[in-house]
């Protein structure tokens, strides 16, 4: 990687200049994240179900993209810790400065039961890596109560769950994830 | 959050961060004679490419001002100042920086200022540690 | 040219330090501009949205706030790292094109999570400008001193551009700052950036808001009184503020002439004059008089989200034609150090 801080070659025309930027930010955590990370921490996953259309999306967004009408904690409902692989990849980390994986690892899109949307950037545990497919049946590895943050904003679940293991069921059939393969 | 980027300067600009290193300010010259401090590659007025670099004086005269009393976290003093615009002797338009002053009434618009230069200079518009009045020189 | 007009606007109002998402914020917005237009949502041809992701944030935002407009079917849209007065603009140009009918335009800021003064600061040229911190409301400050300097306004004059707009305010529910004060009481605070004092500076606000813009007979079947837009134009200058002459606001007098200002009287103008002394640049450069009436909204020194504000004038104007029954009015939005940039947006009802 060029070094930013680099400017010059000795003595020579300056060519380059760095340039750090560098803000402060609060982050707020919105009403529906913030009981959405309550219930994490509590070993539940909820959703919100749209009253119109029916669809459960979880992590709850607080309305229905779909049908553009907001929806309440009166729109919540149980989502099951365990779901289906609907897509994965193995990463190989790169040991860039502050890199805290050592090993390859999967990541995984999980369709929870009584959800319509997957859960995406999801651990998979347990398995060898080669042995991971579409339709695999996996239950949540809960992290220990006190360790369970959500994420600020509310886009998945935080450090509630370290991972996800197979169940040992048969996999769903295709027609199952085919349409939340992506 | 924190990003920190490597910018390419090009000819003009490069140029005059080189001249701060080496402690001299380099304008650029319009095809109809402007000269333009700091420089620009281009006449903000044509539009025209310009290439004619020629130097200015380190010192001028205050042609806008600020007083800042209680100064942000970033900025050049953590005391009070002023930002100024500056028209060095030679330059037909103004250069922004700080101004290192003793209070607000000390400020004003025509009043003679000069460069401090910073102890280290790397090719940064910084390498102007501030200016100040000329009287103290 | 086709005929284009506004006919539906909403606005979410002075959200202070909100705990919403910028999409939660926007959501209702949207939904409202949609009810207000009577058009059918599946109707909309083009979208076109407003924001900066550097003010909360949030990488993306600007992707996520879509799910407000509907994730499905999917839409033709685009976006503009600038007030949405300029998504307005774009959405313009686009029902130009002939082929659609219907666009909507919105924008969103959230201005409280971080500190503008910084944020701000990456507008500036990388070069000369940023590394410096040199803020907005610094930047702003030398223009006013360079009024006062030129013997144009006096301190006085910033401040009874505030006392009038805070007042103005008293009757808009979508204002943050209002009420009485006195010039007096003005310029007995404490400078900011002097000459500036706080209250000659905008508030910190969080918003939203939309627009439904709708091409030819089409405006008229769904709206009692669509303001048409008559000229709508944007105009920029020199960057680097030492390069310019910061008396006058000369991309904004550009800007009017060509969106043809001057062409007939003005009723009501909403200047997008975020600092007091704006106010007093923008309404030269437009050549508005006295017959024309200033930010009767109260304006950008009552209430500005960022991202939003600009757009809010030209709703603002919008209304001035579709509930208050005036016939020609203007929107103006700015962006950039020192007035850089302007657009300015004429409307007009049926006569």
């Amino acid at each position: 990687m060029t070094d930013p801080a680099k400017t010059e070659d000795e003595g020579g025309p300056i060519r380059f200049m760095p340039q750090l930027i560098s803000l402060d930010y609060t982050v707020r955590t919105n009403p529906v994240a913030e009981a959405f990370g309550a219930a994490l921490a509590d070993g539940r996953i909820t959703g919100h179900q749209c009253p119109n259309c029916h669809l459960v999306y979880a992590p709850p967004k607080g309305f229905c993209p779909i049908c553009t009408i907001e929806t309440t904690a009166e729109h919540e409902v149980p989502v099951a810790d365990t779901g289906m692989v609907t897509s994965w990849t193995v990463l190989t980390p790169i040991q860039y400065t502050g890199q805290r994986e050592r090993h390859d690892y999967a990541l995984a899109s999980i369709l929870l039961e009584g959800a319509d949307g997957t859960v995406g950037q999801q651990r998979l545990l347990e398995i060898p890596l080669d042995e991971i497919r579409l339709g695999l049946k996996v239950a949540a590895v809960w992290a220990p109560p006190n360790q369970r943050e959500a994420d600020d904003r509310g886009y998945g679940l935080g450090t509630a769950v370290d991972g996800w293991r197979p169940t040992g069921e048969p996999d769903a059939p295709a027609a199952d994830y085919r349409e939340h393969t992506l | 959050m924190e990003l920190l980027y490597r910018r390419s300067l090009g000819p003009v600009v490069g140029a005059f961060l080189t001249g701060l290193r080496d402690q001299h300010v380099l304008a650029s010259r319009t095809g109809a004679g402007r000269v333009i401090c700091p420089p620009l590659e281009y006449d903000p007025e044509s539009g025209d490419a310009v290439s004619d670099l020629v130097e200015v004086a380190s010192s001028g005269a205050v042609t806008g001002w600020t007083w800042v009393s209680e100064p942000l976290r970033k900025h050049p003093f953590d005391h009070p100042f002023a930002w100024v615009l500056v028209q060095l002797d030679g330059a037909d338009t103004s250069m922004l920086h700080a101004l290192d002053a003793s209070d607000m009434a000390a400020v004003s618009t025509g009043m003679r200022v000069q460069i401090r230069w910073a102890e280290e200079r790397t090719g940064h518009i910084t390498d102007i540690a501030c200016f100040e009045p000329e009287a103290l020189a | 040219m086709r005929d284009v007009a506004i006919v539906s606007f909403a606005q979410s109002g002075s959200l202070v330090d909100i705990a919403a998402s910028e999409t939660q914020m926007l959501l209702p917005v949207i939904n409202a501009a949609v009810e207000r237009s009577g058009i059918a949502r599946a109707d909309i041809g083009f979208t076109c949205s407003g924001s900066a992701d550097y003010l909360a944030g949030t990488p993306f935002a600007f992707v996520a706030n879509l799910e407000a407009v509907g994730a499905w079917p999917p839409i033709s849209e685009s976006h503009v790292d600038m007030d949405g007065a300029w998504a307005l603009y774009e959405a313009w140009v686009r029902l130009q094109h002939g082929d659609v009918d219907v666009a909507l335009a919105f924008s969103s800021g959230i201005s409280s999570r971080s500190d503008l003064r910084e944020v701000l600061c990456l507008q500036n040229d990388p070069y000369y400008l940023m590394p410096l911190w040199a803020d907005h409301i610094s930047l702003a400050a030398l223009q006013a001193r360079a009024l006062i300097d030129a013997g144009l306004a006096t301190e006085g004059d910033f401040a009874e551009v505030v006392a009038r707009s805070r007042r103005s305010a008293s009757t808009n529910p979508f204002a943050q700052l209002s009420g009485d004060v006195t010039v007096e009481s003005l310029l007995a605070e404490p400078y900011t950036a002097a000459p500036l004092r706080a209250a000659d500076c905008p508030p910190i606000t969080d918003g939203a808001a939309a627009v439904i813009l709708v091409a030819g007979d089409l405006a008229r079947e769904v709206c009692e009184r669509p303001a048409w837009i008559r000229g709508i134009d944007h105009r920029s200058e020199a960057h680097y503020p030492g390069l310019r002459d910061l008396t006058r606001a000369g991309s904004a007098r550009l800007a009017g002439e060509q969106a043809g200002v001057g062409t007939a009287p003005v009723e009501v103008a909403e200047l997008s004059a975020c600092f007091s002394h704006e106010e007093l640049l923008l309404s030269t450069a437009l050549g508005l008089g006295d017959d024309t009436e200033v930010n009767p909204s109260g304006g950008s020194l009552a209430s500005n989200p960022m991202m939003v504000s600009g757009l809010i004038r030209i709703g603002e104007a919008f209304r001035q034609i579709n509930e208050n029954g005036r016939h020609r009015t203007l929107g103006h939005a700015a962006s950039g150090p020192c007035l850089q940039q302007n657009l300015v947006c004429v409307l007009e009802g049926d006569s």
